[in-house]
């Protein structure tokens, strides 16, 4: 469906930028307002529509064959033609996520320079309807140093050599990698492919333990970008099942771990089904919920849960 | 057919904008196709008074007057509606390029590429060229700020206007839901997750709440604030004590050579002892008892006597279920 309000905040701005370039070409003018050419062609099949008043005639007369775009009557609509002040969201969403960007340890000095003029003309000019930016904010957490190896690497397609620590196992490996994207969700990652495995992987840069720039060309096999909206973490429905129980205490799982469903229980739990491909790397989460839960499946799990408990007790003197 | 929204609220805007003198309600259902159709007095003024909501949330001021024949009259001055000068130089315009592609929620992505829209009408030189590209000489970063949580939109836009809210909230360990009525002063997002921080009028002072504990619907209330809304609000701060993050000492314990590398990240000291093992002092907060059991027998806590009796429990609450 068609966004009315953003379909309107477009053609107010087109009005103003068409006005100035007679002649402009369907393809441009598409590109530069972030539109596909037929939702252009929608836009343009509007403004004919619309004017000061309908009944006097007093209509924008805007025409396109579908490969340029004409303004007839340019004379009739001065006033229409004024870049428009800012809206408060408008003026929010470009300002918070400016700010926060700017904030991110390892960003090379220049961008950061030019976020921060970028936010002090931003708002300048915007005036008061700046002022609600303050009432949100952002923090992405990145580890500076690693950061800037990485986008060094990305930039001059190198390979790089990582001691990486993995969670799921709690060991520290050593690996080449080539490096194919860097960005930040909350937490800071890079994708690479990992000449260990021989497959893409994700890694967190506040894992990384230690990093080298290698003089090998990175040489990643073409693979299709990930659709970073949809989660980084995707499971596959051919992966095994898990099933966790949790009390009040433990429903905090359901907000860290991606889930197949999340079901009430009696007295505030949840049963949370999970599916990943390494179950035993749950081991960890059945052994921090202590009292607030238990994995029930699969029994193995739980099993090696109740195994590294009694040994860790077992050093402490306890049976 | 009905003719479509966006083309009524172009020409709502349109004639606002382009009148030398406030219009009143009857001249603009005159002078607008979609509002002539419809035959209902009531419906016209609702729809009337929803549009110039909206073309106020795209940023248009419109002015309310009354006029010399006792009707009110509309008008949207051109001197308070115009977008400053503003001149941005190619680093400046690529920056603001990047930042408009950060937000995931659909509100503030669109808010953000109208922006662009405007700044881009009022003659800022934006490149096509991509700022992720290897050659473009800039960072690499592609951030994405997150914000699946269905209280956020109905949230920033009470912090913004300074509405009152009311919404179910589950406790971190709450079996049940509590109703709280809330007056919302910041939000912030740290590590991918949401945080609301405002007056809670129940308890009488500042909370901070997670978003994702946020049950049911948020509600704005009528009315106005009650407390004064502080100058600097700390988000973080309270979130961080409940993440673990301020030490109040330090603990001492023994690892495994080669696990718990992200104890020994944070670790004060660090020295082998016998039998494969190492000794670390690390820094012990709130959250540090839940964290160790993790590394099952590969951890082994020495002091604090607390820090141990804590783990203990844990682990014993693991060893004796199922």
């Amino acid at each position: 469906m068609v966004n009315a309000i953003d379909q309107t905040r477009r053609m107010l701005s087109l009005v103003t930028y068409l006005r100035e370039r007679p002649g402009a070409r369907v393809g441009d003018v598409a590109r530069a307002f972030g539109v596909t050419e037929a939702e252009l062609i929608g836009d343009l099949n509007v403004l004919p529509m619309c004017g000061t008043s309908f009944r006097g005639g007093d209509l924008l007369d805007i025409d396109t064959d579908g490969e340029h775009i004409w303004w007839h009557n340019p004379g009739t609509a001065d006033q229409v033609t004024e870049p428009l002040r800012l809206a408060a969201d408008e003026a929010t969403a470009l300002l918070v996520a400016a700010r926060a960007v700017a904030t991110l340890p390892g960003l090379r000095e220049g961008d950061r320079q030019a976020l921060l003029r970028a936010c002090a003309k931003l708002e300048a000019a915007a005036g008061e309807a700046a002022g609600a930016s303050a009432r949100l904010s952002v923090t992405f957490e990145s580890e500076g140093s690693v950061f800037a190896d990485v986008d060094r690497a990305i930039a001059e397609r190198r390979r790089l050599w990582i001691r990486y620590y993995s969670p799921a196992r709690d060991e520290l490996t050593e690996r080449e990698v080539d490096p194919i994207r860097l960005f930040a969700v909350g937490h800071t990652y890079f994708e690479a492919w990992c000449r260990l495995s021989e497959d893409r992987r994700m890694f967190r840069l506040d894992r990384v333990a230690e990093i080298k720039l290698l003089d090998a060309p990175s040489d990643p096999p073409p693979i299709e970008p990930r659709d970073l909206s949809a989660g980084l973490i995707q499971t596959s429905g051919d992966d095994p099942e898990v099933v966790v129980e949790v009390g009040p205490g433990g429903r905090w799982v359901a907000e860290y771990y991606p889930h197949d469903s999340a079901e009430e229980l009696p007295g505030g739990g949840l049963r949370v089904t999970l599916r990943t491909p390494d179950p035993g790397s749950l081991r960890r989460l059945a052994l921090r919920l202590g009292a607030d839960g238990r994995i029930t499946e699969p029994r193995e799990l739980a099993d090696s849960a109740r195994q590294a408990a009694v040994s860790a007790l077992a050093a402490y003197g306890e049976v | 057919m009905a003719i479509a929204k966006a083309e009524r609220l172009m020409n709502l805007a349109l004639c606002l904008m382009n009148t030398r003198r406030p219009l009143s309600k009857r001249e603009l259902r005159d002078s607008i196709e979609a509002y002539r159709e419809i035959s209902s007095a009531d419906a016209f003024n609702r729809m009337f008074e929803r549009d110039k909501d909206d073309l106020r949330e795209l940023g248009l001021v419109i002015e309310i007057v009354d006029a010399l024949d006792g009707d009110t009259g509309y008008v949207a001055r051109r001197d308070r509606n115009r977008l400053p000068e503003i001149e941005l130089d190619a680093e400046e315009a690529a920056a603001l390029t990047l930042a408009a592609r950060v937000w995931q929620q659909a509100r503030l992505a669109g808010a953000a590429s109208g922006a662009l829209q405007k700044l881009r009408a009022a003659g800022v030189p934006f490149e096509e060229a991509g700022y992720a590209d290897a050659e473009s000489g800039h960072s690499v970063i592609e951030p994405r700020i997150p914000a699946h949580e269905p209280a956020f939109e109905p949230l920033m836009l009470a912090a913004r206007d300074r509405r009152p809210v009311s919404f179910d909230y589950r406790k971190a360990n709450a079996a049940r839901p509590e109703a709280r009525e809330v007056e919302p002063w910041a939000l912030e997002c740290w590590r991918g997750h949401w945080y609301l921080a405002g007056f809670d009028r129940v308890r009488g002072a500042g909370r901070v709440f997670r978003l994702s504990r946020i049950t049911g619907r948020v509600r704005t209330r009528a009315g106005r604030y009650t407390a004064e809304v502080p100058d600097h609000v700390d988000v973080r701060q309270t979130v961080e004590s409940w993440a673990g993050e301020g030490a109040r000492g330090t603990a001492r314990i023994r690892l495994r050579h080669g696990a718990g590398y992200p104890l020994r990240a944070r670790a004060l000291s660090a020295v082998a002892v016998d039998g494969g093992w190492d000794e670390l002092e690390i820094p012990y907060g709130h959250g540090l008892d839940a964290w160790l059991v993790e590394f099952g027998p590969d951890a082994l806590v020495l002091e604090p006597a607390d820090l141990r009796a804590d783990v203990i429990d844990r682990l014993r609450a693991v060893a004796h279920s199922g």
